[in-house]
């Protein structure tokens, strides 16, 4: 596992950039419709990147496109949900 | 029971080498549901406000201790609760639920400053700092001090006075707490000549008794949506770690997504909902 860790590695620490710089993003600014965008945006580029890497890597298939916008669309619906029921949107 | 739950987190023949709870439909089933339990803690909350509501539990009082705690740890000097200031934060607050705005200037161009002049506060100094959904005075400091903007002008020491204001009502058509904090001063400290207006978001009280908010429903609404989310968040994570861990081990060949690109993803959702669960400040 960790061979594969490391094979994929300089991919992964791209993720964790694109990640972070979203996090940061986020902190840096209190306007919440600048950060939803940014959360929007950040998933946005989640999803391409591992589109990318699977196209890098000669195994995208639809099942796996469909896989990563199953799972940022869950992000974004939790995020959403969060801010309508607590009343801080 | 235990075939089921490894049937759900494992990855193994029965669910064609993927745990079955990451199968596409099972996410797509997890969206639904939160949708639907998003949906039905909102008719909850409009139907039986006692029983899931927000709960609150601020004072002007605590407030302006924590406050001044802080910038007594800072080395500047205590603020002072003034009734003026307090009495332009509850206009501000109030101003905010009629016009349905969650800002520093209203829709009409309303600047805080108009409403600290027109309380009778004539200042030399003065700043705003506003926070939204908190349910205690703790967490709407801290927010404050987390943010490089509201702490200078919570440890300003151009500031001498502050208002608190702490108000319960509807935004949005969503019922939310606001806590306005207008900072002032009237004289120039230091020698310094210009008059600054820095605002960050805060509200006043008339008196300490219109500062203080207290709704104590049976659950509160805001913890229960963060604790589900964060729940399913975590069996999620815990499923991809299972899933990857173990078809590492057996080698199997498959054509799926990266767990780890989706566990980090999911990381950073935990820590938003972490930050933005207990409230926000502008």
């Amino acid at each position: 596992m960790l061979t594969k860790f490391y094979k994929h590695s300089l991919y992964y620490v791209f993720l964790v950039v694109i990640l972070s710089l979203g996090f940061l993003l986020t902190q840096n600014n209190s306007n919440k419709t600048f950060q939803i965008g940014v959360v929007v945006v950040t998933t946005f580029f989640y999803v391409l990147w591992g589109i990318m890497h699977h196209l890098i890597n000669h195994d995208l298939s639809i099942k796996i496109v469909i896989e990563y916008i199953l799972i940022g669309s869950f992000g974004l619906a939790i995020i959403f949900f969060l801010l309508a029921t607590s009343g801080n949107y | 029971m235990k075939d089921f739950l490894s049937h759900l987190f494992t990855p193994r023949e029965s669910n064609n080498h993927r745990a079955k709870i990451l199968h596409h439909t099972n996410l797509f089933l997890t969206i639904i549901f939160l949708l639907l339990s998003s949906l039905l803690i909102q008719r909850i909350k409009v139907n039986f406000p006692s029983v899931l509501g927000i709960k609150a539990d601020i004072s002007a009082e605590e407030l302006l201790s924590l406050t001044n705690k802080e910038r007594q740890s800072a080395g500047v000097g205590s603020l002072v609760l003034n009734e003026k200031l307090s009495q332009a934060a509850l206009k501000k607050a109030d101003d905010m639920f009629e016009y349905n705005y969650w800002a520093h200037s209203s829709p009409t161009g309303k600047t805080p400053w108009i409403f600290i002049t027109a309380s009778g506060y004539k200042y030399v100094y003065a700043g705003e700092n506003l926070a939204r959904g908190f349910s205690n005075a703790e967490d709407a400091v801290k927010a404050w001090m987390a943010s490089p903007d509201h702490r200078n002008n919570m440890l300003s020491s151009n500031y001498q006075d502050v208002g608190f204001a702490v108000k319960i009502g509807k935004l949005n058509d969503e019922e939310t707490v606001l806590i306005v904090e207008e900072l002032g001063s009237l004289n120039m400290p230091i020698s310094q000549s210009k008059v600054a207006q820095v605002a960050t978001a805060v509200a006043p009280v008339e008196n300490t008794n219109v500062g203080t908010v207290q709704r104590q429903p049976l659950v509160n609404s805001q913890s229960l949506s963060s604790n589900i989310y964060v729940i399913i968040i975590s069996v999620l994570i815990f499923a991809l770690l299972l899933d990857m861990i173990i078809i590492e081990k057996k080698k199997v060949m498959r054509f799926v997504g990266h767990n780890i690109d989706h566990i980090l993803y999911l990381l950073l959702v935990l820590v938003l909902i972490g930050i933005w669960g207990k409230g926000v400040i502008i």
